[in-house]
């Protein structure tokens, strides 16, 4: 008997996109909140395509109440308790398009279209992670992207989607990872050298 | 916008000028009502209970207890680790122009172990009101939101009772929170379920079996151990203003004067006044059922200052449960002014404009599934096409 495939799991909805990329809030508690390199995916074109987004920023929105009481002059344990681990905190996160899934297969570009307000982002699961990041196809539009903690980006994206498969295909995902970026970065060896160097670490 | 401030804005001058006008006449009757709330603890009870039968009928003089009604208690000594429970309820009222005609009653409770050093546990019960006999009163009559707010009342009390028999909850693994000195539930409201207390009311068979139910998880909350109170923040009632006037013999006055500007200026921070007997008359049913409803007033330190507290009987008997409500909210208060339990009771329960989407959402798939062509009316298509405000970026 195979294991039923993992629910998606929610971890936001989009409230901004464009080609390039797409914003989503929610209220999460901590330990839902995704991380910083991983992918997500959200439909688009009346969910005909999923656009996949790598995650290059996460930020916890302003709130009220915890405004109120980090204010206080020490808050009660149970409330800090409870607004870091219990209560859903806004969050809002920030994804680059790094390609789509068409329902036949990954296209390694931007989507045709960006996803539509309000639609669900989910996580990838780790079997999504695992047959997206397959191909790095996708780290042309990453490199080109302005303006972002790329080579941070990278070297999370590499480790989470290196956590993904069995533990005896890590080393050699790494490692085939720190080659394709040698490829890439083969003109800027400073860079090529860091990215490397985090990668090892 | 669609707001004309500039017709509104000389009506709102008004309206600060007659709120400094009657702030200004409360202040100046105000020393007379403190006298006379002295001068009431002085008359002898039967002549007091005398005077307030007299009462006229437009007055609701609260009745005494046990305690002296110009007294005051100091803050008890909190326990080390006590259980603290709260439930709020809210409701999606029925829409004839909706897609489908239900209700919905949303609880919201957390059971948070104070002094365990454990985040809290909490809960959301959403139910869905759609067979005929939820939608429709005894008399046949579409369901009035009075009936809803009182199934909802009930459900918030049931949640407390069904927290409060089971086993103390953290939202993380670990041992069980057994050594708590005691539990307090609070609900965020009075304790008299307000639909049983209007008379027209109180006769229908369906208000008497939500009086009932609620009765029954008062019931449960006595003997589960907890003690119960529900929180009135900035109340406006003025019952003892009232047993003031009444125990002086005079009529009640033109400027109204709440029993929270009264006791401003009696209490000290953190402490209470003296309890006192709700005038309700639907009380009486509470009473003789065991669960007669009293209340005081809590100077909680925070910025509203005075709250009024409502009670049952056997906690106002139960020096233990009534130190435990007297301690345990001010200590919650000192947050966020109201007590945190209920803050986060309230968010939880709250059914927003996305929430209410999302289930219409839901009901309209639904329909679609059986054959049923769910739409909404034309006039609530309407509505939604112009309440949106138009927006020129993303």
């Amino acid at each position: 008997m195979t294991a039923p495939a993992p629910e998606p799991v929610l971890i936001g909805r989009v409230t901004r996109c464009n080609i390039q990329g797409f914003a989503g809030g929610i209220r999460l508690t901590e330990p839902d909140r995704p991380a910083f390199g991983a992918l997500c995916r959200a439909p688009a074109q009346a969910g005909r395509i999923y656009v996949i987004g790598l995650i290059y920023e996460i930020s916890i929105e302003d709130d009220d109440l915890a405004r109120q009481l980090a204010a206080s002059d020490e808050p009660a344990e149970e409330a800090r308790l409870d607004q870091q681990f219990v209560r859903p905190i806004p969050i809002e996160i920030r994804a680059l398009s790094v390609g789509y899934d068409d329902g036949l297969r990954y296209v390694y570009d931007l989507p045709p279209q960006p996803p539509n307000t309000l639609a669900n982002i989910y996580a990838l699961t780790a079997e999504e992670t695992q047959r997206f990041t397959a191909s790095f196809d996708y780290l042309p539009l990453v490199l080109a992207a302005p303006q972002l903690p790329t080579d941070s980006l990278l070297t999370a994206a590499f480790r989470l989607a290196a956590q993904a498969r069995p533990e005896a295909e890590r080393r050699a995902f790494l490692v085939s990872a720190g080659r394709e970026c040698a490829r890439l970065l083969s003109r800027d060896l400073g860079r090529l050298n860091n990215l490397v160097r985090s990668l090892q670490g | 916008m669609s707001l004309d401030l500039r017709q509104v804005l000389p009506q709102v001058e008004n309206l600060g000028l007659q709120a400094a006008q009657r702030a200004s006449a409360a202040a100046a009757r105000l020393p007379h009502l403190e006298r006379g709330l002295i001068e009431a603890a002085a008359l002898d009870r039967e002549e007091l209970l005398r005077r307030l039968a007299a009462a006229p009928a437009t007055a609701h003089p609260a009745r005494p207890t046990d305690e002296a009604v110009d007294g005051s208690w100091p803050l008890p000594p909190h326990p080390a680790r006590l259980r603290i429970l709260a439930a709020d309820g809210s409701q999606v009222y029925p829409d004839r122009h909706g897609i489908a005609f239900f209700y919905m009653v949303n609880v919201g409770s957390i059971d948070l172990p104070h002094g365990a050093g454990r985040p809290p546990h909490t809960a959301i019960r959403s139910d869905l009101h759609f067979a005929d006999e939820d939608l429709r009163d005894t008399r046949g009559l579409p369901i009035d939101t009075h009936l809803i707010n009182a199934r909802r009342d009930a459900a918030e009390m049931r949640e407390l009772a069904r927290l409060a028999e089971g086993p103390a909850l953290s939202a993380v693994e670990g041992p069980a929170l057994s050594a708590v000195e005691g539990t307090l539930a609070l609900l965020d409201n009075g304790l008299l379920l307000w639909a049983a207390s209007q008379e027209q009311k109180a006769s229908r068979p369906d208000v008497q079996r939500v009086l009932d139910d609620y009765l029954q998880a008062l019931d449960r909350l006595r003997a589960s151990g907890a003690a119960l109170a529900g929180y009135i923040s900035r109340p406006r009632s003025a019952n003892v203003v009232d047993l003031v006037e009444a125990a002086a013999g005079l009529a009640p006055a033109a400027a109204p004067v709440t029993d929270r500007l009264l006791f401003g200026r009696r209490l000290e921070p953190y402490a209470r006044s003296a309890r006192f007997r709700h005038p309700a008359r639907i009380n009486d049913e509470f009473a003789s059922r065991g669960h007669e409803i009293q209340f005081f007033y809590l100077h909680t330190g925070a910025q509203d200052g005075i709250a009024r507290v409502e009670i049952p009987g056997w906690v106002a008997d139960d020096p233990d449960r009534l130190a435990r409500v007297h301690a345990g909210i001010v200590e919650q208060c000192r947050d966020t002014g109201i007590p945190y339990p209920l803050v986060r009771a309230h968010e939880l329960a709250l059914v927003g404009q996305d929430d209410r989407r999302a289930l219409d959402n839901l009901v309209q798939a639904a329909l679609i599934r059986h054959g049923v062509t769910g739409l909404a009316s034309q006039k609530a298509q309407t509505k939604r096409w112009t309440s949106r405000r138009r927006r020129h970026h993303l």
